[in-house]
């Protein structure tokens, strides 16, 4: 008999107890960020989606050589003129229902000082069919055969 | 003289076994777990736990992948802490390699696991009050974990698939303030542990829900190669940090906890217990990081000599094993992956045997299992 109240008052002991570590909680600012109003800051190293600058890429398949899942494709220009390939793409595909978001296609671009392929901070995106998944960049290859043709025959000597 | 015919009261009762399909779709098997019950009213006879359901073979991908490749799908074994499944990675193919990593990087790693353990360790005590039947532990525990996510995602750039640690050291340095933002954080954590406690640890309901509940005896969790805190919730002092020491783990102070029966209660306070000893190492490492560069100088196309390694850490939820054999290519030949988590969902079978029905939910999270690495 002395056991059952026994209980019963332990047990409401730690009943208040515990109310008493939420009670302190609930007079305590809000840790919670309500989301679409406002945003976090994502830090400086933050992966996000990949983001492709057709111009400065060399076109030197480093990044499909290191991506684990093989989302990344790509096709070197090759100019109609002489048929050689030169540092140039001309389309480069990320398939961002594969893409890890691991960064090392990055760490293998070897374009200074901005890397060709890099993570961007973007990270609300959204699909609604797996054919917008592929991401195809496509190098407009007519203002550098029409504005510097002597640009691209000095990259070929 | 006729027979007298005695009536056992109750003997007519149509009484049969019955089998219980326990998952894969239950909230409280914390994944695609199937757990085939038998029970008689309400006490189990036989339990056949039965995994498979998330197997992606990644010990088969591991074969055309290259070894920096594969650190990409080390995080998605154990994915709440992928630090120690990127470490075990590095440290088998470091093996292999025979790299030395410098000081600074291996007490960088030190740090990110053990906030790792710490941000699982947490996940656990959430999980498993809603298992019991406490909500809001889970609520503390969460926003915990959330500060150790940040601090991972301004380390790393990412909040659950680190890719950090790296063959040969870490992916980059600490970012500036790093070491002070983590240094508050302890301190913040330090007062929350009473509160855990009050919310749980001492709770009569909870203690009555778990104490006496699913004991593993001594020799059962030897004979079943139990690690981890539910081999040292039996009262076996096995730890690899102390045992085996990698990563000059010999350098820090720290007790490796124990409990006295092994039921689930002590596996509970096991955790709790290594929470605040992973505090005190994080501590240890900041206030004596070496200066200097973390990364040792690594091959550009990583090709290790033929010949085979066997590497293994205390993981949070115990020995994680890399076997790694290779033919001399980019790739390896075999790994295998020894998964605490999967060796010590085994002992389920026997534990259960002889339980109410209503404790299999309590038994089941204490194990403290992650379906990603039961199932590889």
């Amino acid at each position: 008999m002395i056991n059952y109240f026994k209980t019963i008052y332990q047990v409401s002991k730690a009943l208040l107890q515990g109310m008493a570590v939420t009670g302190r909680w609930l007079f305590q600012p809000a840790i919670t960020v309500q989301y679409p109003d406002e945003k976090l800051t994502p830090p400086e190293r933050f992966r996000g989606t990949l983001v492709f600058d057709k111009e400065t890429c060399t076109a030197c398949n480093l990044c499909v050589k290191a991506c684990p899942t093989a989302c990344i494709s790509l096709e070197p220009y090759v100019d109609p003129a002489t048929q050689k390939r030169i540092a140039k793409v001309n389309w480069y595909q990320i398939d961002f229902g594969k893409c890890n978001y691991c960064r090392l296609c990055e760490e293998a671009c070897p374009t200074k000082p901005i890397k060709s392929v890099r993570h961007s901070h973007d990270y609300e995106w959204s699909m609604k069919e797996r054919s917008e998944m592929f991401v195809k960049w496509k190098r407009d290859p007519s203002p550098v055969i029409a504005d510097t043709p002597k640009d691209t025959g000095t990259k070929a000597a | 003289m006729a027979t007298e015919l005695i009536r056992i009261p109750g003997s007519d009762f149509q009484t049969e076994e019955m089998i219980l399909n326990l998952g894969p779709q239950h909230p409280s098997t914390h994944g695609v777990l199937r757990v085939v019950l038998k029970i008689d009213g309400e006490v189990i006879t036989a339990a056949q736990p039965d995994v498979g359901y998330l197997h992606r073979g990644t010990e088969k991908l591991a074969e055309n992948r290259t070894y920096p490749q594969m650190l990409v799908i080390s995080d998605r074994w154990d994915y709440l802490s992928a630090m120690s499944n990127n470490l075990i990675w590095c440290l088998a193919v470091e093996k292999l390699l025979q790299i030395e990593v410098p000081l600074r990087g291996d007490y960088l790693r030190v740090i990110m696991v053990e906030l790792n353990r710490i941000a699982s360790h947490l996940v656990f005590f959430g999980t498993y009050g809603i298992d019991i039947g406490a909500y809001t532990p889970f609520l503390h525990a969460f926003r915990e974990r959330e500060k150790i996510l940040d601090l991972f995602e301004e380390v790393s750039g990412a909040r659950m698939t680190y890719n950090y640690i790296r063959i040969g050291g870490v992916m980059a340095d600490l970012p500036e303030d790093w070491i002070g933002k983590c240094r508050s954080f302890l301190e913040w954590i330090k007062p929350r542990f009473v509160e855990y406690d009050i919310l749980l640890t001492e709770n009569p309901i909870f203690k009555d829900r778990t104490q006496n509940i699913g004991i593993i005896s001594k020799e059962d969790a030897i004979s079943y190669a139990i690690t981890g805190p539910n081999l040292r919730g039996c009262g076996i002092s096995f730890d690899l940090r102390k045992d085996e020491p990698y990563c000059h783990y010999q350098d820090f102070k720290f007790d490796v906890p124990t409990g006295k029966q092994g039921d689930c209660w002590d596996r509970y306070w096991v955790r709790i217990q290594e929470m605040k000893e992973s505090v005190k190492i994080v501590e240890q490492a900041l206030d004596h990081l070496p200066t200097g560069v973390p990364n040792a100088k690594v091959p550009r196309i990583i090709r290790p000599p033929v010949g085979e390694s066997y590497a293994q850490l205390e993981a949070p939820r115990g020995v994680l094993g890399i076997y790694c054999l290779s033919a001399g290519e980019d790739k390896p030949y075999r790994v295998h992956v020894r998964a605490p988590s999967f060796i010590n969902l085994t002992i389920l079978q026997k534990i259960l045997v002889g339980m109410k029905l209503a404790d299999v939910v309590a038994i089941l999270g204490s194990i403290d299992i992650v379906l990603g690495e039961v199932d590889r």
